[in-house]
């Protein structure tokens, strides 16, 4: 059979942000993938040099359009490690709270691009309908949908009134109750079913191989989460469950994403019946001691990781970001091969790529 | 002189070109309006249908250098007139622009032939998304065409009359043939849901996988002509599987006397509308299938069950 090559991307209806597949295909049928990166890099590792500790926490927030907060929350947390801060509770719990409402966003945009891309676009709409009343709660909250501004070097720059408080509680109820729905139709939706079950299929030991982390790796059994393992912020006083699968397909991953908004809500609501009183941050000083240190925080995705250096100015020597994007990268390129032409947009929508995070 | 006004009316006019055009424009108006409100959207606007129309037939048409522009400009304009022609022999409520015995193998014929021209389009308009929806168009054509022929068949052989008009009338006698053939209906339906490529079964497009399908590269008036062409092709099969299953403009399921023009032309809208909704509402309700599994519907659901109705039907039906 003859073969012909498919580009996908970097322009593409399939794909949110830019990235190119170019997908060798005999008839059907998907034989080979090649892939190209690097359209959105914008050299953020090297911008950061020439900047302040505090105006990096903009220029980070803007790494990713979805997980803008996970990426300052892991960058305050090595830089307080550094100071040797001790951050309030309060303004613990109030990180905590965006970074599980960040959650939130992120998983029902997920679902909605996952939808969209099957041809299911009914769900699609009701996802991101019903993803704008966790955006509300933040921008009630900080003034931000998307780049919300939270965190600062040593808590966070906003604080909540008790009417503040009242009112995202009700919006988390309503959030609930449509959620649920959702959940509901997810689960029993025979046609979502037959387009997920089975399709990109990973193994615990390709998860492994290629370093996957996130949903993907809890999809296949690996049950492995930050917040539980190696817990930062508030999240030592919450309650949660790890949620996890075993078949490792995009159904899995559905599955997994989808129930993690459901412990993501009941953290947000423990978080808001009990915040503690107090200070939101405390002061930090401009200049970090010389030092290295590696932070690690649980993104949407998974796992991110940020090594910062210090020479003892105000300005970092080095910082290396790893997102969780980069396994799922590798593991997305080889499960390309030998599938059906019509399981690619699953297949590249079910990893849940955030391009902007890899290319930084 | 008067004759010739009289048919001229009728062909461009009422039950014609028009008439179809304008309920062509209105059902896709509905059919968004439809799908908007159950996603949780507003829809468009009543004009949107003909403002888009309009905005594509002013608009530059571009193709590919590789591609073969004779062709690619015929093609619209043939798989109008195929459908525009298939249009003109399904009665509209008892007015009919020009019926005869057979008309019924007519009209499948010619609402079948733009699915070849879709085809067509895909092969030699140049692209590589265009060509591989063509190739699916044609794997879905004969997943979904051979139970939608046996579906129809059923009602003629039955009435023992392959006339749409003369269906109708027996319809008038024995009630509906929906009543006696709802399996048939419903193969009908997912026939027409194939024909139209629309949700789920628009593998064809699928803009997640081939962006546009075999009408990726085109743009413009031709464009402009090929959702015209969806469009017509929509009201010709509703109105056709209304004919034939639904007893046309009659009002309850047996009625010997003809009732006033009117009263029929009403009860046809209605009932061309609710078939409209219903596949509007499928169209919302399901995810895209893949093309293997739309053809393991096809041939071993869909096609069997057909056979076994037609063979019922001979069996049972003419004795």
């Amino acid at each position: 059979m003859t073969r012909v090559t498919i580009p996908v991307g970097p322009q593409h209806p399939l794909l949110k942000e830019p990235l190119s597949f170019r997908l060798t295909a005999e008839g059907e049928r998907v034989v080979d993938a090649a892939m190209r990166l690097g359209y959105v890099h914008r050299g953020v590792e090297r911008l950061v040099q020439d900047r302040s500790y505090i105006q990096n926490l903009y220029l980070l927030e803007r790494v990713c359009g979805i997980c803008s907060h996970v990426h300052t929350t892991t960058y305050c947390q090595g830089v307080e490690a550094l100071l040797e801060l001790e951050v309030p509770a309060r303004g613990l719990a109030l990180r905590t709270l965006t970074c599980e409402l960040e959650r939130i966003h992120s998983h029902l945009l997920w679902l909605g691009v996952l939808a969209e891309n099957i041809g299911f676009s009914t769900i699609f709409m009701y996802a991101w309908r019903d993803r704008e009343i966790a955006l509300d709660i933040m921008e009630d909250i900080s003034g931000g949908r998307i780049a919300h501004a939270v965190n600062t070097i040593g808590g966070v720059r906003v604080d909540v009134e008790p009417e503040q408080i009242r009112l995202a509680q009700h919006r988390l109820d309503e959030l609930q109750s449509q959620v649920d729905e959702l959940v509901n139709v997810v689960k029993h939706e025979g046609t979502l079913r037959v387009r997920t079950e089975g399709v990109a299929r990973a193994s615990l030991e390709q998860i492994r191989g290629h370093c996957a982390v996130g949903p993907i790796a809890r999809a296949a059994g690996l049950d492995r989460d930050l917040r539980r393992d190696a817990p930062y912020a508030y999240y030592d006083r919450l309650f949660f469950n790890v949620i996890t699968a075993q078949d490792g397909d995009v159904w899995a991953a559905t599955w997994v994403r989808v129930l993690e908004i459901l412990e993501s809500l009941s953290m947000c609501r423990q978080i808001l019946d009990d915040l503690p009183s107090g200070e939101v941050a405390t002061r930090a000083p401009r200049r970090v001691p010389e030092g290295e240190v590696v932070s690690r925080a649980e993104a949407p995705r998974g796992e991110v990781v940020y090594y910062i250096r210090s020479d003892g100015s105000d300005k970092p020597a080095r910082i290396k970001i790893r997102t969780p994007t980069l396994p799922a990268l590798s593991l997305v390129q080889h499960q390309l091969k030998d599938i059906n032409m019509a399981d690619v947009p699953a297949v590249i929508s079910g990893v849940d790529l955030c391009i902007a995070c890899a290319d930084r | 002189m008067r004759e010739l006004l009289s048919v001229l009316a009728t062909v461009l006019l009422f039950p014609g070109f028009a008439f179809l055009v304008f309920c062509g424009l209105l059902f896709e108006w509905i059919d968004r309006r439809t799908v908007a409100r159950l996603q949780a959207r507003v829809g468009p606007p009543w004009f949107q249908p003909v403002a888009d129309l309009l905005k594509l037939l002013s608009k530059e048409s571009v193709l590919p250098s590789q591609a073969d522009r004779p062709i690619c400009t015929a093609l619209p304009v043939v798989s109008l007139a195929a459908v525009l022609t298939a249009a003109l022999y399904i009665p509209v409520g008892g007015r009919i622009v020009y019926g005869f015995e057979g008309d019924l193998i007519v009209v499948l014929f010619l609402l079948s032939l733009p699915a070849l021209f879709y085809f067509l389009a895909g092969w030699v308009s140049g692209g590589i998304y265009s060509i591989i929806g063509g190739s699916r168009s044609v794997l879905q054509y004969f997943s979904y065409e051979v139970p939608f022929l046996m579906a129809l068949s059923a009602p003629a052989i039955l009435t023992g009359s392959w006339s749409i008009s003369e269906i109708i009338a027996r319809q008038a006698e024995a009630g509906w043939i929906l009543l006696v053939q709802p399996v048939g209906f419903i193969l009908a339906v997912m026939g027409l849901i194939g024909k139209l490529k629309r949700l789920p079964l628009d593998i064809p497009k699928a803009k997640s996988e081939v962006v546009a399908g075999p009408l990726t590269e085109f743009s413009g008036r031709k464009l402009a002509l090929w959702h015209l062409t969806v469009d017509i092709q929509t009201v010709a099969g509703i109105f056709l599987l209304v004919n034939v299953f639904l007893g046309g403009g009659s009002i309850a399921f047996v009625q010997p006397s003809a009732s006033p023009g009117l009263v029929r032309g009403a009860m046809f809208g209605a009932k061309a509308v609710a078939m409209l909704l219903t596949l509007s509402v499928t169209s919302a309700l399901y995810a895209r299938l893949r093309i293997d599994q739309l053809a393991s519907l096809g041939w071993r659901i869909l096609a069997p069950v057909g056979l076994v109705q037609l063979a019922a039907t001979i069996l049972i039906g003419v004795s």
